[in-house]
């Protein structure tokens, strides 16, 4: 069962990178999760979109994996539950895990108090990502709705 | 170069005349500043994108980012020297201040996507300025919001964003759809205005020193680059210029060089002949090889061949006219709603010209192909299969009318500057087979039809009664581009029928040292200018025909037709002298660097 949960990690987040994609080409959102994550860790350009990518492949199977703890506790799973685990994982990654959390780790990610000091600055996200779009939100939901629905499915398949 | 002249700015209903403008650029996109510190034209992120800066194209609604003195000035410009880094000095009553303006390459550190620079020096006295920005994405169509950022003003269209980060330069305010503020500065004092881009991500917003050093090793970058150019004539300030400016327009993530700057600058003010340069046209392919093969540029050379038998592979064996930079084939073209340089409309953005026929293009490509195989060593297997399928193409085609070389929207005819081009092709494909870098299988058919084609251009395309060829069969008007025959190589360059056609040109085609395409109809309503390119054709088709003495005489006519900064638009105004048509034209400035360059291989 854990299986399907990796590999419903892995499809998710295979989905997900391509929605939130497809919605900044149609000019929807201003969101990249890689480079947001990759240039935490350099600031090369060509290097932080291919560490980001890693870093967000990686961070989709840790979250498949907390999905599947939650699955286990409450005994139950499918693609509906998942979906529904996505809706509450976009909402605390927009308010609070890349409004909040980010900027406390990231190094070159400014926050609302912070002026354009010493070190190179990333645009903050705001809340519910409003900064890089106004359908940044709604491009979330969907994209981890299927995330989550992805990997609800596939426990379940596995189970 | 040293500033070259000092003088008031003027505008005529909001416009600078379009010989004012310099260009700056990151191998990206363009940015075009005029002398009263408005930087009028700024595509984002790529050349060929959107404007967001487009007063070049409607003063009142396509947005500016001006930055001048509060008191009145004069204005003197030059480009530090070997780089496409501007530096304007105003001098007021007040005392003088130095503008820096430059497109920044990326460095190390956590660059904008996009960058631009300006940088204020005070040198004397207390001036007082003025800054406004006024964003309008989209070619002004988008619709913009103004919100901060970590304190810092942004302007957000879509997928696109803007932040105008800024030290000591006053407090930015919003005002009408734009972003403002005034400040002073005294001698030794310094200010810093970047405009940070961002397209499909988040906005980086530097920190000032960050900006400076990236300022920095952008000039320091342009000086490395431009001393390693191999030309030491008479006139290399202005090669060297020339070949700045074409390094300006090499699209640098595809190799592409777009054709020019700008978009529906007119080739008559008020008129309606406005096209999209930003493409790239096989067409120039040849001139660019030949230019950047004679100045040392062999990996940007490498680059361009490639792109083009890359982009296109889509339509091949038919050549398109023009592709975009990105390599993709439609063009389409449209009329935006805007007001167009001094009232010149339509403005178009895509080019229609895509989808005609223009026959001349495969004698470029494969003269291209044979002057690349040359200075490389060979040709790999793919490009030589592929370019023996253009010359069986031309085969097929060259008994086809087209709409030439000046891509006229009349119909079709059959342009005898095309069928030389033709025959170019042909001649260059049994070459190459000869030195078995493309496949000889149709060698006796290239070498045949090569033959009818000349056959052809002998009996229709020359008028005993002009002594000259002429600009289609059985017509009596004379053509500039049939200097291109000498150029390249149609026939010996001293063979008699172009020795008196290089004369007809000149005596029929010649305003002053400038030459025209032509002088009959064309399909469009209005008249356009003498044609820079075409001139320094003349120039070179002397110094092929052993005649240095006028080529070097015309050069030196030419060369300080230039603009203040050393850029060629596309036309000048014999009358007048303004520039006409897009800026700065990479036809010009190719023609101007081969010119030279084939004085000094003629005196060797």
């Amino acid at each position: 069962m854990i299986w399907g949960a990796l590999v419903g990690g892995l499809a998710g987040t295979l989905v997900l990178t391509t929605l939130l994609r497809a919605a900044s080409e149609f000019g929807l959102t201003r969101m990249d999760l890689p480079f947001l994550l990759g240039t935490a860790v350099t600031a090369d350009r060509v290097r932080a979109k291919a560490i980001g990518y890693g870093l967000h492949f990686g961070f989709g199977l840790l979250f498949a994996l907390a999905y599947y703890a939650i699955f286990l506790v409450i005994d139950r799973s499918g693609f509906l539950l998942g979906g529904f685990f996505g809706l509450v994982h976009a909402l605390f990654a927009g308010s609070a895990l890349v409004n909040i959390l980010l900027p406390v780790v990231h190094p070159r990610m400014g926050t609302g108090f912070t002026a354009a000091g010493s070190a190179p600055l990333l645009e903050p996200s705001g809340f519910l990502l409003l900064n890089y779009g106004r359908q940044t939100p709604l491009a979330t939901i969907i994209a981890h709705v299927a995330y989550g629905a992805i990997v609800g499915g596939f426990v379940s398949l596995a189970s | 170069m040293s500033h070259t002249r000092s003088y008031a700015p003027e505008r005529v209903h909001g416009y600078a005349q379009i010989r004012d403008y310099a260009a700056i650029g990151d191998g990206r996109t363009i940015a075009l500043v005029a002398p009263d510190g408005s930087i009028d034209w700024l595509c984002l992120p790529d050349l060929d994108s959107p404007s967001v800066l487009g007063a070049l194209i409607d003063a009142e609604r396509g947005g500016r980012f001006l930055l001048e003195p509060e008191v009145p000035y004069e204005a003197s410009r030059r480009y530090l020297p070997d780089t496409n880094v501007l530096e304007t000095t105003f001098a007021t009553s007040a005392g003088h201040v130095r503008l820096t303006d430059a497109m920044t390459l990326p460095t190390g550190a956590l660059s904008p996507y996009r960058e631009l620079v300006r940088r204020v020096e005070g040198l004397a006295g207390m001036v007082p300025l003025r800054w406004r920005i006024e964003p309008r994405f989209g070619y002004g169509a988008a619709k913009t919001r103004f919100e901060r950022r970590a304190g810092i003003p942004v302007a957000l269209s879509g997928r696109d964003a803007l932040a105008l980060c800024s030290w000591e330069a006053g407090e930015p305010e919003y005002g009408e759809q734009a972003i403002t503020g005034r400040f002073k500065i005294g001698e030794g004092g310094s200010s810093l205005l970047v405009l940070s881009a961002a397209h499909q991500e988040p906005l980086v917003l530097p920190s000032r020193e960050d900006a400076e050093v990236r300022l920095q090793e952008t000039a320091r970058s342009w000086r490395e680059w431009a001393p390693a150019r191999e030309y030491s004539g008479p006139w290399r300030e202005a090669v060297i210029r020339s070949v700045l400016a074409l390094k300006l327009l090499v699209f640098a993530p595809s190799g592409a060089i777009a054709a020019a700057a700008t978009t529906s600058l007119p080739e008559e003010i008020g008129g309606e002949r406005n096209w999209d340069y930003r493409f790239s046209w096989p067409r120039d392919a040849a001139f660019t090889l030949q230019a950047l093969l004679a100045l040392g540029c062999a990996p940007e050379a490498r680059a361009f061949f490639s792109w083009i038998l890359h982009a296109s592979q889509l339509t091949h064996p038919r050549l398109q006219v023009l592709y975009r930079l990105d390599g993709r084939a439609e063009a389409n073209e449209e009329a935006l709603s805007l007001a167009g340089y001094r009232g010149s409309r339509p403005v178009r953005v895509g080019n229609g010209a895509a989808d005609q026929t223009q026959l001349d293009v495969y004698g470029e490509l494969l003269e291209a192909a044979s002057r690349f195989a040359s200075a490389t060593g060979g040709l790999d297997r793919d490009h030589g299969r592929r370019l023996a399928e253009l010359a069986d193409f031309v085969c097929e085609s060259w008994e086809q009318p087209d709409a030439g070389i000046w891509e006229r929207r009349s119909e079709p005819a059959h342009f005898i500057q095309s069928k030389m081009m033709c025959a170019v092709a042909l001649g260059r494909a049994c070459e190459l087979a000869e030195r078995q870098l493309l496949p000889a299988k149709h060698g006796e058919r290239w070498r045949r039809e090569q033959e009818r084609i000349r056959e052809f251009v002998e009996t229709r395309g020359y008028s005993e009664r002009k002594r000259a060829y002429v600009q289609s069969a059985g017509e009596e008007e004379l053509d500039a581009s049939l200097l291109l025959a000498v150029l390249a190589g149609y026939d010996q360059p001293r063979a008699p029928r172009l020795l008196d056609t290089v004369d007809a040109v000149r005596r029929e085609l010649a305003r002053g040292p400038l030459i025209h395409r032509y002088l009959g109809e064309d399909g469009l309503p209005g008249e356009d200018g003498a044609f820079v390119a075409c001139s320094f054709w003349l120039v070179e088709a002397y110094a092929r025909q052993g005649r240095l003495e006028e080529a070097a005489a015309l050069m030196d006519e030419l060369v300080p037709l230039a603009n203040e900064v050393g850029l060629f638009a596309e036309e000048i105004d014999p009358a007048t002298g303004d520039f006409l048509g897009n800026i700065p034209q990479g036809l010009s400035h190719l023609a101007l660097i081969n010119a030279a360059v084939s004085i000094e291989e003629s005196r060797a």
